[in-house]
């Protein structure tokens, strides 16, 4: 009882305050920006320049294997314009790729390296086969550079024919995969929905600690745990809505929503109960703020292995937001698992938990009057 | 009035200094360029991964070696349950007629593809001793991911910066020493720029020592040096905003996360969105900002460029200043 009218009291409080309607108005913000601005999906077209240093008969036979992937199946006359220079190319653009032919080795030296972008002459050798010559930046992998070096010992067709006769057997069949744009809404929820709790529990305790708050709290018979606690829950219930808002909008009513309400709340709790302990430690907000900035870089690397596919090192994994960012994305696939988000939120209910207890331990210390 | 800036930056500097918070924010983002250094070689060299039954066929597991990242396990099982886990692996698996590829079935296209041509080239005996394409590089070191998270990182120097300001100012006000300026001598400019100049300072020096620490030794650092004191304008404009119109730290935070809108969406603008339709983020300081980091991170850029870029963010700067001076100056009496 004591709880539910202490938490009562902060939403009326807060309600009073600013941080609240930031926080909605942000949503709408990002959700604005999910719905007109990222597209369903990315278009991943890379540019290359070429020179076809062949006989002409060659040339023409390797401009037609490029158009029939072609999107209108003709040939571009274009002009670009880099580095001051103009140069007269022939474009090909496919779903993936956009093929500049330029008319010398030097033009094509001279836009992959204002370009940056891959460049390549295509002759003959002594054998009267194809052979390429890369231009390459110099930042590429050795193992990026074997395969290139070696792409095009074998003859396209022939590797074409054999890699369709790959076999390829799956674990799971019947894999649905989520557009480009409903792949940003697990980064999105959980950086600015959960992980803001941190830095937001952090700001409270420090405005009520100027005042005096908790200090007064100690000598009520009302417990500090209890004070604190009805602090993480309004900033739940505010995690909670400005997740609803970025995601039903956005997915529908096609995913499990007492899932996603679970694993925001745990994982919201987690991040309160870690920015609560961080508070406990320094005197004013600039100290704390410091340690929680560094913090929150290091949790916004697992956001880089998320959209980088293959790069995944254990130690991203052992980051508390890899979890957090796969559990989000389990919950919005099509046939994601249930297992996982149900094993991340008790993780993080565990974890804030365990936090929660040690922050408790040391407000009990340190508010002794 | 310049000896009263000073000796107003200087009371900060002590203040900050003893309270080690000027170090905090001078160390942070060079622990972070160290960060950047360790993550940017691992994310460069991704390639797929490949798992693979250990001694089953160590010629093909040296070949793979060269092109993708090799797990080598117990047995099929182990191979299996790797393929299975969370993360994008694919097995290599032997079967009566040569190996298949076994996928979890939820892996990006482009990677089940790529191991396909890898066990096509390597059953295919194409070596890369035989390698018939000659490689020339162009000179290029920094990858551009890194150069990306650098110039992140120089833009939130120039927030934190802004933070800075402003939280100084807040305790400030907390105090109630902000109305006792007015019965000093001290003007409200020279407070304000008093108050300014250790944002700045510490947005200078770190972004100076964020570059040299990520290697990036050769770029103009008078360029780099004056794009980020140009950013630091925005941050101390903000800074003042939300040090002397907000009570309480609760208002300075949610101010802080709405200052994050408008630079997360530049940089997303300028690295996703083609041509024309960066237009549509020429209102905003911090694409300007993120522009000219490039530029100069790139060495691609010339001084007239770098002025027009450094100009629009000062005149935009300029208009936010025209605007909100009223209440720079109301959250001074």
């Amino acid at each position: 009882m004591k709880m539910w009218s202490s938490f009562k009291k902060e939403l009326i409080l807060a309600s009073r305050g600013f941080y609240f309607y930031v926080e909605l108005g942000f949503a709408i913000v990002i959700l604005l920006v999910v719905l007109f601005a990222v597209p369903e999906d990315f278009s991943t077209t890379s540019t290359e320049y070429l020179f076809l240093d062949l006989p002409r008969q060659g040339q023409e036979a390797f401009k037609d294997v490029l158009l029939e992937n072609d999107i209108d199946g003709k040939i571009e006359e274009v002009e670009i314009e880099a580095g001051g220079n103009i140069y007269t190319a022939q474009l090909m653009v496919s779903d993936e790729q956009e093929i500049y032919i330029l008319d010398s080795e030097q033009a094509v030296r001279d836009l992959a390296y204002s370009e940056r972008n891959l460049g390549a002459v295509v002759q003959l050798d002594e054998d009267n086969r194809l052979s390429y010559r890369y231009y390459l930046q110099g930042y590429e992998s050795t193992r990026l550079k074997n395969l290139l070096s070696i792409l095009f010992n074998e003859s396209t067709l022939v590797l074409e024919e054999r890699i369709n006769n790959q076999e390829v057997k799956v674990l799971t069949a019947g894999f649905e995969p989520i557009t480009d744009r409903e792949n940003t809404i697990p980064p999105l929820v959980a950086f600015s929905g959960s992980l803001m709790g941190m830095f937001v529990m952090a700001a409270y305790i420090f405005l009520d600690k100027k005042e005096g708050v908790i200090e007064a709290y100690a000598v009520t018979p009302s417990s500090v745990w209890r004070y604190l606690l009805s602090k993480v829950f309004v900033l739940l219930l505010t995690t909670l809505v400005s997740g609803l808002i970025i995601v039903v909008p956005v997915m529908g009513f096609s995913i499990n929503y007492g899932l996603l309400l679970l694993l925001l709340l745990a994982t919201g709790f987690f991040s309160s109960a870690l920015g609560l302990l961080i508070a406990s430690f320094y005197d004013n907000m600039t100290k704390a703020f410091g340690v929680i900035y560094f913090l929150f870089f290091i949790l916004m690397v697992p956001g880089i292995a998320y959209f980088i596919p293959g790069w995944d090192p254990f130690w991203v994994k052992i980051i508390p937001t890899y979890p957090m960012l796969q559990g989000f994305k389990e919950i919005i696939l099509p046939k994601g698992d249930i297992i996982y988000p149900l094993l991340t939120s008790a993780g993080f209910l565990a974890g804030g938990l365990v936090v929660f207890a040690l922050t408790n331990i040391r407000f009990k210390r340190t508010l002794r009057v | 009035m310049i000896k009263r800036i000073w000796f107003i930056f200087l009371r900060d500097m002590r203040i900050n200094l003893r309270e080690l918070m000027t170090i905090y924010m001078l160390a942070i983002p060079l622990i972070l360029a160290v960060g950047i250094n360790f993550l940017s070689p691992s994310i460069n060299d991704t390639s797929v991964n490949l798992a693979l039954v250990e001694g089953e066929n160590q010629v093909q597991a040296a070949y793979f070696d060269d092109f993708a990242h090799v797990h080598l396990m117990a047995d099929e099982q182990a191979v299996r349950g790797r393929v299975g886990a969370r993360d994008d692996v694919l097995g290599v698996l032997a079967q009566e007629n040569g190996y298949y590829i076994l996928a979890q079935g939820n892996e990006p296209e482009s990677v089940v593809e790529y191991a396909r041509l890898l066990n096509v080239l390597y059953e295919s005996d194409v070596q890369l001793e035989d390698a018939r394409s000659e490689i020339i590089e162009l000179g290029r070191t920094v990858p551009p991911l890194k150069k990306m998270l650098v110039n992140i990182l120089l833009l939130l120097i120039s927030m934190l910066a802004g933070m800075l300001i402003s939280v100084n100012i807040l305790e400030e006000k907390v105090d109630q020493t902000v109305a006792a300026i007015n019965v000093t001598p001290t003007s409200r400019r020279a407070f304000i720029l008093g108050k300014g100049i250790t944002g700045m300072f510490v947005a200078v020096v770190s972004s100076i020592a964020v570059i040299l620490i990520t290697g990036f030794y050769n770029v103009n650092i008078g360029q780099a040096a004056l794009v980020v004191l140009s950013v630091t304008m925005i941050s101390l404009i903000i800074g003042f905003l939300q040090g002397l119109n907000s009570d309480d730290f609760m208002e300075a935070a949610g101010s802080v996360k709405l200052l994050f809108l408008p630079m997360a969406g530049s940089i997303a603008g300028y690295e996703f969105v083609k041509g024309n339709w960066q237009i549509f983020f020429y209102w905003s300081p911090f694409y300007w900002a993120y522009r000219a980091n490039d530029m100069i991170l790139a060495q691609s850029g010339t001084w007239l460029q770098l002025v027009i870029y450094v100009g629009i963010i000062m005149v935009i700067c300029g208009v936010i200043y025209a605007l909100m001076a009223p209440r720079v100056i109301k959250g001074l009496q």
